[in-house]
């Protein structure tokens, strides 16, 4: 009678073609990487086919790529100014690979590649990586005067520079968390709703109350819609603002 | 217009060229801004206007937090191992690191002056 089902078991990695052992540690393609090759197929075809045309009135594939074009160059120059432009196809890509990813994750029986703690701490180490490395390049040291706050007495610095430090390595932990964990705590949910229509149908009498978690789970699939998108969004304007950051040391 | 005009009027004599270039510059910004089509504009004021922005606020307040702890004690953390201090630095920098969660979160939340150059340069 119990029907037992896992909520984490949809985050399992299966590979789909072993490349080899590195002492114990399998290397596989899996399809978690699989879904990464779909989603930049599918952001090539949105981009590039739908644009091969160039019509200067677009199509509907056309101006769906413009949309996205226009919303992200405009999210970067609001963060970066007039100096950010060269950051926008990196923004560009992280905003797309992130948002077809999730969106791929709300299909039925899809994964959630972005589910996965280190595909997003990889981004976000991409990301700061980028700011550290262009920072120095283009300020030398005077990049570090970030962590110098400006107009301080001298005495509290001594405190503030530690707690600057550690807020600018807290920067690629809170940006892969967040996506990592609201993709996660969403799939989760939706899972955990969806089998308590399930077991409430199983349990005699009390079925009845099986379309209250029904109707649960459709709101609950709508929210997690906008949090795909969402946090594709937050994803790439702090990336900006960080960059903004490596462009403008400030202080 | 005017107003430009007469903050650029207003700067010190020792720069009048370069105070008259940046306002000449505003002005055309303005310009362009005004000439441009409202496509670029709709999209992007939208999001920033009405909830979907504060939502997305909203969810960055909550990890900013927890991340400034978390890397405070894994700073703490390192500084024990290679310093061999072993519960100091774990302490010190996890206090540091709840700080730096406090100041993170007053940063996005927009309480704190730390950084206003960031969103008000764009702005005028």
């Amino acid at each position: 009678m119990a029907v037992t089902i896992d909520p984490i078991e949809q985050f399992e990695l299966k590979p789909l073609v072993s490349l080899g052992h590195i002492g114990h540690q399998q290397l596989a393609f899996t399809q978690s990487a699989l879904y990464m090759f779909a989603a930049v197929g599918v952001i090539a075809l949105i981009t590039i086919v739908a644009t091969a045309s160039r019509s200067i009135v677009p199509g509907r594939m056309q101006s769906l790529a413009e949309i996205f074009y226009e919303f992200i160059a405009d999210t970067v120059h609001q963060a970066t100014g007039d100096g950010g432009k060269r950051f926008m196809p990196l923004v560009f890509s992280l905003f797309m690979f992130v948002l077809i990813l999730n969106l791929f994750g709300m299909i039925p029986y899809a994964f959630a590649v972005t589910s996965h703690l280190i595909v997003t701490f990889g981004l976000a180490a991409l990301v700061i990586s980028t700011v550290v490395i262009f920072g120095v390049m283009k300020h030398g040291t005077h990049f570090f005067g970030l962590f110098v706050p400006s107009g301080v007495p001298k005495p509290l610095l001594a405190i503030l520079v530690p707690i600057e430090i550690i807020s600018f390595i807290s920067r690629p932990i809170s940006l892969s968390v967040r996506l990592f964990a609201n993709m996660l705590a969403g799939h989760i949910a939706m899972k955990i709703f969806a089998f308590f229509v399930v077991q409430l149908l199983l349990a005699g009498a009390w079925s009845v109350l099986s379309p209250l978690p029904l109707f649960l789970t459709i709101a609950l699939t709508a929210l997690e819609f906008l949090v795909a998108a969402l946090q594709a969004y937050v994803f790439a304007t702090l990336t900006a603002i960080y960059l903004n950051d490596a462009l403008h040391p400030g202080h | 217009m005017n107003g430009d005009d007469a903050r650029g009027g207003n700067g010190t004599e020792g720069t009048p060229t370069d105070s008259e270039l940046s306002a000449r510059l505003r002005r055309l910004e303005t310009q362009i801004e005004r000439k441009r089509p409202q496509a670029a504009a709709e999209p992007s004021t939208r999001p920033r206007t009405n909830g979907s922005s504060s939502l997305g606020q909203a969810m960055t307040l909550s990890t900013e937090f927890v991340a400034g702890v978390i890397a405070g004690g894994i700073l703490g953390w390192i500084v024990d191992h290679v310093f061999g201090t072993k519960p100091w630095g774990l302490i010190v920098l996890l206090m540091l690191g709840f700080v730096a969660g406090v100041y993170n979160v007053m940063r996005v939340s927009g309480f704190s002056g730390a950084r206003p150059e960031r969103r008000d340069r764009q702005e005028p």
